[in-house]
């Protein structure tokens, strides 16, 4: 019987067959098919169809390949793979569906890479998988954003690989110095301290935060993911910031440090989301927001926490791809997601307005949406900790979450007190209820029906969790709390609306840190760099001319030489005085060119030199003859 | 067929659930429904001065940090340029 079956490969080198086939309907079909034998293959590995699945806490390790003294585990197959795997491919399908209307195949093709490496990555067992899957990863969104083809988008593509690669390479460091020092490549529970001898766990840890978007290293999420293609922008929320979370639950859980970052995390993105005037920059911060949840979830480390981070890790990818598929219908449509040119679309759109406030009240985390049974576990953790800091920051950035996805961008985008849209967006939309294409409604749809399912009936969430689950989401006190705290933000929001409309403007982040001194390198390489190196170049072939010319006769160089001196010389003293010298120049620059062209001529100095030499030998050997005498 | 945002029939919703989750709150704190982990959140209304106070802060906070960190919207590709 077969070992296994790696839905991730399944789709990546399916993925990679699309641009061949020739019929469009078929094409896109078998696009759609993909995620669903990924899917299938997980309900087949569910069902015990290859082989009995592990209990709690413990793996099934699948092909397993010699390479060089180790043993690659390619696949890892346990609670918390299972169940990113099933959110991948769930998440992925409904993508593909947003994405059907695209008419570019190899963005279909990158983006079923994309889909593909991380399923590999969250299925490794060894760190060299690991690394190979999440380097590949990093190479999807770059075309993904690159595809939008505007100057911007290459500026931010570009940077999207720098930073990846900088995490890459941090990652690797770590990798190999662990496995330099251990002689183990098995990816799990690593130590964590501080100081020279866990260098290699710091590096390690290094790169994943970079990748979770942790601050201060969070500003690519906000820079690159606002300029990817409407529906490429769907998939990178997903999987990158997600697999970082994922490698963090397996090797670092219960780092006190990740605690307190990732609960800055969520309220630096919170605050800074206020000044954005993009609707995709808006939810890139809330990306972060979120992901700094799950971050201090991990930090916690406790059962409950780790609970938490995984169940919101799942959450997050569908609401948080519905909200973007909200925003990114406002782009499609009409072009832009600026708020301040957009406002009074609820008309033309209202079926898209409603699908995304269901994402909206899920990333709040309303009671029956799916936010609610994630979040909740991972503030419950919170608050065993006895860190009332950890739970006011957490709390105060679900504030921020609901004063931005759930009320900001919406009012902005559909709404602003207004019926009907600018003149110019107006003359983009047709006078009918339906402005969205019928596709992205359905993904939207198919979305928003889970966040609710999940939201009703968490039971189909928890009893995938990677611990056993004994929390209660739906007690009197947490929603009567989380709706109180909600209608007072909402007042908060309404008494304050004016301050966050959109102005067109751009908002500084900590990339700025990083932006400016390169600007500056670069600057700095184009010109005074370029200009050194221009007069070294003009120095050398001086030099080169100058040592070529003696090479050519050594003999007339010295009196070369002499006559050039005496010459300036002569012309120096006769400013002085006052005389004429152009007479006597001329003469002197006929000998200096009668010199210079004199050849080389090897008999000249032969008789001189060999006349000195026997005299030399004469004196010598008279010399020696007095000598033996006396 | 284009209908207008439900504007007074959400109005009425928000007012009464305010109303009643301010009424309700004092109550239910004294017949000891609600189990919270710190003394702090058993304040009377404290989740609505938090929701409240919090969101007006974070919007002011952010506006006065906006003051050094907002620029035009090309101002990188103007540092670049020039």
């Amino acid at each position: 019987m077969v070992q296994w079956i790696h839905p991730g490969l399944v789709i990546l080198l399916g993925g990679l067959l699309i641009p061949f086939i020739p019929w469009r309907r078929v094409k896109l079909a078998y696009f759609l098919l993909l995620p669903l034998l990924g899917l299938g293959v997980l309900v087949l590995t569910s069902m015990g169809y290859f082989g009995p699945l592990p209990a709690e806490s413990e793996s099934l390790h699948k092909w397993q390949l010699p390479f060089l003294q180790y043993t690659l585990t390619l696949v890892r197959i346990n609670k918390l793979s299972m169940l990113f795997g099933y959110i991948y491919v769930i998440a992925a399908f409904c993508m593909n569906v947003y994405a059907l209307r695209v008419k570019n195949d190899w963005e279909h093709v990158v983006a079923m890479v994309y889909v593909g490496s991380a399923l590999c990555a969250v299925f490794s067992g060894d760190l060299f998988t690991l690394f190979f899957s999440l380097e590949m990863m990093s190479w999807a969104p770059f075309f993904l954003i690159l595809f939008r083809g505007t100057k911007k988008s290459l500026g931010a593509a570009i940077r999207y690989v720098i930073w990846h690669h900088f995490s890459g390479v941090c990652i690797l460091a770590g990798i190999l110095m662990h496995v330099h020092g251990t002689g183990s490549i098995e990816f799990t529970r690593m130590p964590w301290g501080w100081g020279g001898e866990h260098l290699a766990y710091n590096l390690m840890l290094l790169g994943f935060i970079v990748n979770s978007a942790t601050t201060p290293f969070h500003s690519w999420l906000s820079d690159t993911y606002s300029e990817a293609t409407p529906s490429g922008s769907i998939y990178m929320t997903a999987f990158t910031t997600k697999t970082a979370v994922f490698c963090l639950i397996m090797t670092f859980s219960g780092v006190e440090l990740l605690m307190w970052l990732g609960a800055i995390q969520a309220v630096t993105a919170a605050l800074l989301a206020v000044l954005e005037n993009d609707g995709r920059r808006l939810l890139s911060y809330h990306i972060i927001s979120q992901v700094g949840y799950m971050v201090a979830a991990v930090g916690i480390g406790t059962p409950l926490a780790i609970n938490g981070a995984a169940s919101h890790a799942a959450c997050h990818i569908l609401y948080k791809a519905l909200l973007y598929m909200g925003a990114g219908c406002a782009l499609v449509v009409v072009g832009t997601a600026k708020f301040d040119k957009l406002g009074g679309l609820y008309k033309y759109m209202p079926i898209a307005f409603w699908l995304y406030m269901i994402g909206g009240l899920s990333i709040s985390g309303f009671p029956l949406f799916s936010g609610f049974v994630s979040k909740s576990m991972t503030i419950e953790a919170a608050e065993m900790m006895h860190s009332p800091i950890i739970y006011l920051l957490l709390e105060g950035a679900a504030v921020g979450t609901f004063l931005h996805t759930g009320l900001k961008l919406p009012w902005n985008i559909w709404l602003q007190g207004r019926d009907e849209p600018s003149p110019e967006i107006r003359a983009r939309l047709k006078d009918s209820a339906l402005n969205t294409p019928v596709t992205m409604l359905i993904a939207m749809g198919i979305l928003a029906a889970l966040c609710v399912l999940i939201g009703v009936y968490p039971k189909v969430l928890y009893d995938m969790l990677p611990h056993p689950v004994e929390f209660v989401p739906f007690t009197t006190t947490r929603i009567f709390s989380a709706m109180q705290l909600f209608i007072f933000t909402f007042l908060g929001f309404w008494l304050l609306r004016k301050m966050v409309r959109g102005h067109a403007s751009y908002t500084l982040d900590t990339d700025w840190l990083v932006r400016i001194p390169g600007m500056m390198l670069v600057r700095f390489c184009k010109e005074p760099l370029m200009d050194f190196a221009s007069a070294l170049d003009r120095g050398l072939m001086r030099t080169v001319s100058a040592v070529s010319r003696v090479g050519s006769n050594p003999f007339t160089a010295p009196r070369l030489f002499g006559r050039t001196l005496l010459l300036h010389a002569e012309k120096s003293v006769g400013t002085l005085l006052g005389r004429k010298y152009a007479e006597r120049r001329s003469m002197s620059d006929a000998l200096l060119e009668n010199l210079r062209a004199t050849p080389y001529d090897e008999n000249r100095y032969r008789r001189p030199i060999g006349g000195v030499a026997a005299l030399a030998l004469l004196l010598l050997s008279l010399w020696a003859v007095v000598n033996f005498w006396a | 067929m284009l209908r207008k945002y439900p504007t007074k029939l959400l109005w009425w919703v928000y007012f009464v659930s305010m109303g009643l989750s301010l009424l309700l709150h004092p109550w239910l704190l004294r017949s000891e429904i609600l189990h919270h982990h710190y003394s702090f959140q058993y304040l009377p209304e404290f989740f609505a001065a938090f929701g409240l106070v919090g969101c007006m802060l974070l919007i002011l906070v952010a506006k006065g940090v906006g003051f050094f960190i907002s620029k035009d919207e090309d101002y990188y590709e103007k540092r670049s340029e020039k």
